[in-house]
């Protein structure tokens, strides 16, 4: 009787972990929640994109970044997909974050079409390579497009 | 237990000097990340090498399992080895933890982020923390048995943590090496790759070896003294 006792309790303890494992599971799969969204998602997403807080990827538009003080504009491109990103200041990008570069911009989409980020975070590639003889560590940038 | 330390230190250290001096000056600087990639040498060995030790431990934990009742002293062998290999694991994972944050925040420009490969790693080292915590801290005959199973825990944790960057979009790159036609090494920089995972798995081997044999000295003054205590009485 004891032992039943204690096989019942631990199945289920097993069944209460493993149903809890599984609903998240599903419901994080349903619910789509990446690490970040691309440009066309975001701008597929409808009136959702503009409740949630996201992070959106895609390389910076080279000669878009318009810094002013702390401030800071930039276009994040994605398969022919343009954003706009304004980024209020705060912590400094990395010295990463450049023209061409891979960044993540966290924050709000905004119904004008800008996306106001709160935070910048670069990406870096999976491809090594060395720098060209002479020239400046990051000068000579050839980000791999994202997934 | 001399003899392991005679023979594997010189060799992992030679390897390590050879893959310092590698990674330090003969690599190339990288092109997008500058110095800050030498990193690599490090951050890799050590990160592959936390997923490797897992399973030595899963094995040794496998085998005390299924043979405690049946054959204990062998049992008690596993046992030790199973702990030699957790404790390494840990040191491994720890050094994966703090130089791949050391790395993300110049390059990223954060220190941590709860993507699935950091959140699953991190899960891996916490594992391997309550694994060591539980061994030490609880009573009673059933600390190797609890702690064989929890080994289990972190078995089904490793595939996640490799294949993470694989199934999901991760702020760590998806794979360097063995990934899609998009990655890899430019090949001057994989002699400091080899040489450092060469030096640190001898490393490895060598203080699981060394620590395995510590706790076999542990396990039998153990069963010396209890013995004694039992022919006094």
């Amino acid at each position: 009787m004891q032992k039943n006792n204690v096989a019942l309790r631990v199945t289920i303890a097993t069944v209460v972990i493993v149903g809890t494992i599984l609903y998240l599971a599903v419901t994080g799969v349903n619910a789509n929640k990446s690490y970040y969204v691309t440009i066309h998602e975001l701008q597929s997403m409808g009136n959702h994109a503009y409740t949630r807080h996201l992070r959106v990827a895609g390389n910076v538009e080279p000669g878009s970044i318009q810094r002013e003080g702390a401030h800071m504009q930039f276009t994040l491109v994605e398969q022919g997909n343009k954003l706009r990103v304004d980024y209020g200041g705060g912590d400094p990008p990395p010295d990463t974050f450049k023209d061409n570069a891979q960044a993540l911009a966290v924050g709000m989409y905004g119904r004008d079409g800008v996306f106001h980020a709160t935070q910048i975070q670069a990406k870096c590639a999976s491809k090594y390579a060395p720098a060209a003889p002479g020239a400046k560590p990051s000068e000579t940038a050839s980000m791999a497009q994202p997934r | 237990m001399k003899k392991i330390l005679w023979i594997g230190l010189p060799i992992a250290l030679v390897l390590l000097a050879e893959g310092f001096y590698q990674a330090i000056y003969v690599a190339p600087t990288e092109a997008t990340m500058g110095n800050i990639q030498r990193i690599f040498y490090y951050h890799f060995p050590s990160a592959i090498l936390a997923l490797l030790f897992p399973y030595v431990n899963f094995i040794a934990s496998i085998v005390y399992l299924s043979t405690r009742r049946s054959n204990p002293l062998r049992a008690q062998a596993a046992d030790a080895l199973a702990l030699a290999s957790a404790e390494m694991t840990l040191i491994f994972c720890s050094i994966g933890l703090a130089t791949g944050m050391l790395w993300a925040r110049p390059v990223w420009g954060i220190w941590w982020t709860w993507d699935e490969r950091l959140t699953s790693f991190l899960m891996l080292w916490l594992i391997y923390v309550s694994y060591l915590l539980l061994r030490r801290f609880t009573a009673g005959g059933q600390t190797q048995t609890l702690a064989a199973v929890l080994s289990v825990f972190a078995a089904i944790d490793v595939p996640i943590v490799y294949m993470s960057i694989r199934w999901w979009r991760t702020q760590h790159p998806s794979p360097v090496i063995g990934g899609g036609p998009n990655s890899g090494l430019d090949p001057s920089m994989w002699p400091a790759v080899w040489w450092n995972l060469a030096g640190w798995f001898v490393w490895g081997l060598m203080l699981v070896t060394l620590r395995y044999q510590l706790e076999r000295k542990r396990q039998h003054a153990q069963h010396l003294s209890v013995l004694q205590a039992l022919e006094t009485t």
